[in-house]
């Protein structure tokens, strides 16, 4: 025979009696170690293969992200230029302001230094009340601080700290039944935008009331709402929300009062600004060489209603 | 590279390109038996040994891709490379012509041995279904005139040297 033949009918009774006791004795325990051995190393070949295919198919939309990446990074690049102009101008716009404030004897206000944190929980029974935000007393959060938020690149109120942890905070909303703040209507009928000033008031619904308005005030529905100077918590002119409906007047009552639909909705809040105030303060006085302000010296330690 | 190494690198390769076809682009939710056609090839144009050798592995790692009958796909593989040596010695199977009509041959005999071992040991015969029983072997022939025509420049030429 052969010696070809000779090799190939011995390796076909090797073989195949290999198969038939892998086949008869699937579950003894040597077929099953061998059947393991072999996995181990056959199994890289579908494993490896996975994961170059995959690395493969993303391939396009990587070059595609790669490319809007450097397109936004440019255009950000762009931005970049113009916020430091900006910043130039303002830092020497609040250095006058400064200076005319101390002509005038009056009292400097302190600057806040914003801080971004994102939401982390909130009431799912109770969206108006109040939510927890990602950054505490770690990151000098204090109680009573201002809580704005964004809503198409204008900053509206949302609420204030009132409770701060180690790496949380919570923030009681505007909209909760305790918050309120004084703020005025810019009514486009008035002259005078701040002549109507009123204090807006929680109601733990979708919408606040702004109350104590002068029953000579014409507040229309769409006016803007915003925070007062006279504010306790907030800085002024942040806006509130619209006038949603004018109530009638009540004869029993020396002032009218408006429901007002806030800017921002609390459901939809992702990420919010919480002004530190004493801290950055005494950072900014820091930096600036200037004696820190007094502990506690400004307002903000209060709540409007109190 | 030395040509047991070129021979390990062609075999995992395979294994890669079968496992890679049958996942990522069936046709009509059919693939080609790459290592059932590489097997015959190999035992047309290497001999029945290391055909049986390659088959019978490529046939575990077939096996292993599958939850039941576990050896059934490297007795079949082994079958299929022996036959072909075997018909190698009377015919000359290294021609296009006549190894696609082995492959076309080769492919029922396979689904055919698959149907018959489950039977045996699992009493129940593994069809493989009419749609696959009729398409696959004009599959395996298509994928075996390329495998044929990728075959010479690259083996033999390796070879010649």
């Amino acid at each position: 025979m052969h010696r070809e033949t000779r090799i190939a009918n011995f390796v076909l009774a090797a073989f195949s009696v290999i198969s038939l006791t892998l086949l008869s004795l699937p579950l003894s325990s040597p077929v099953q170690s061998f059947k393991a051995c072999l996995s181990y190393v056959l199994n890289p070949v579908a494993y490896y293969g996975e994961k170059g295919t995959d690395r493969l198919t993303s391939v396009p939309g990587n070059v595609r992200n790669l490319l809007a990446a450097d397109i936004e990074n440019r255009v950000m690049r762009e931005q970049i230029k113009r916020a430091a102009w900006t910043k130039a101008e303002n830092d020497s716009l609040k250095a006058e302001n400064e200076r005319l404030r101390q002509a005038l004897g009056l009292k400097s206000t302190l600057p806040r230094a914003p801080l971004w944190a994102h939401v982390m929980e909130r009431d799912s029974t109770h969206w108006y009340r109040s939510l927890m935000v990602d950054a505490g007393a770690d990151q000098g959060v204090v109680v009573n601080a201002p809580v704005v938020g964004r809503s198409s690149d204008v900053i509206v109120a949302v609420g204030r700290v009132v409770e701060v942890r180690p790496k949380s905070a919570v923030v009681l909303l505007l909209t909760d039944e305790q918050s309120s703040a004084a703020s005025y209507v810019a009514s486009v009928s008035t002259e005078d935008a701040r002549s109507d000033e009123g204090l807006v008031q929680g109601r733990g619904t979708s919408r606040l009331m702004m109350n104590y308005l002068s029953p000579d005030a014409k507040p229309e529905q769409g006016d803007p709402v915003y925070t007062s100077p006279t504010s306790a918590t907030f800085p002024p002119d942040v806006l509130i929300g619209r006038v949603a409906r004018v109530n009638p007047p009540d004869p029993f009552l020396t002032f009218q009062s408006v429901e007002v639909a806030p800017a921002i909705e609390a459901s939809s809040l992702d990420e919010v600004m919480i002004l530190k105030t004493q801290s950055a303060a005494i950072a900014a006085a820091a930096t600036a060489k200037l004696p820190a302000p007094p502990p506690e010296g400004d307002a903000a330690a209060e709540d409007d209603s109190q | 590279m030395t040509t047991m190494g070129r021979g390990a690198a062609a075999f995992l390769a395979a294994m890669a390109a079968h496992w890679w076809w049958t996942t990522h682009m069936p046709l009509f939710g059919t693939a080609p038996q790459l290592l059932l056609v590489l097997t015959v090839i190999a035992a047309a144009r290497r001999g029945p040994v290391r055909a049986m050798c390659a088959g019978f592995a490529w046939g575990l790692f077939l096996d292993l891709l599958n939850a039941r009958l576990f050896g059934a796909n490297a007795l079949a593989l082994t079958l299929v490379g022996y036959g072909t040596g075997s018909i190698r010695r009377q015919v000359d199977v290294t021609g296009v012509g006549p190894q696609t009509v082995v492959i076309f041959s080769m492919t029922w005999v396979y689904f055919l041995m698959i149907g018959l071992l489950a039977r045996v040991f699992q009493s129940q015969f593994l069809w493989v279904g009419w749609t696959q029983f009729m398409i696959d072997p004009f599959y395996n022939c298509f994928v075996g005139l390329i495998v044929a025509v990728a075959w010479r420049p690259t083996w033999e030429h390796s070879r010649s040297r």
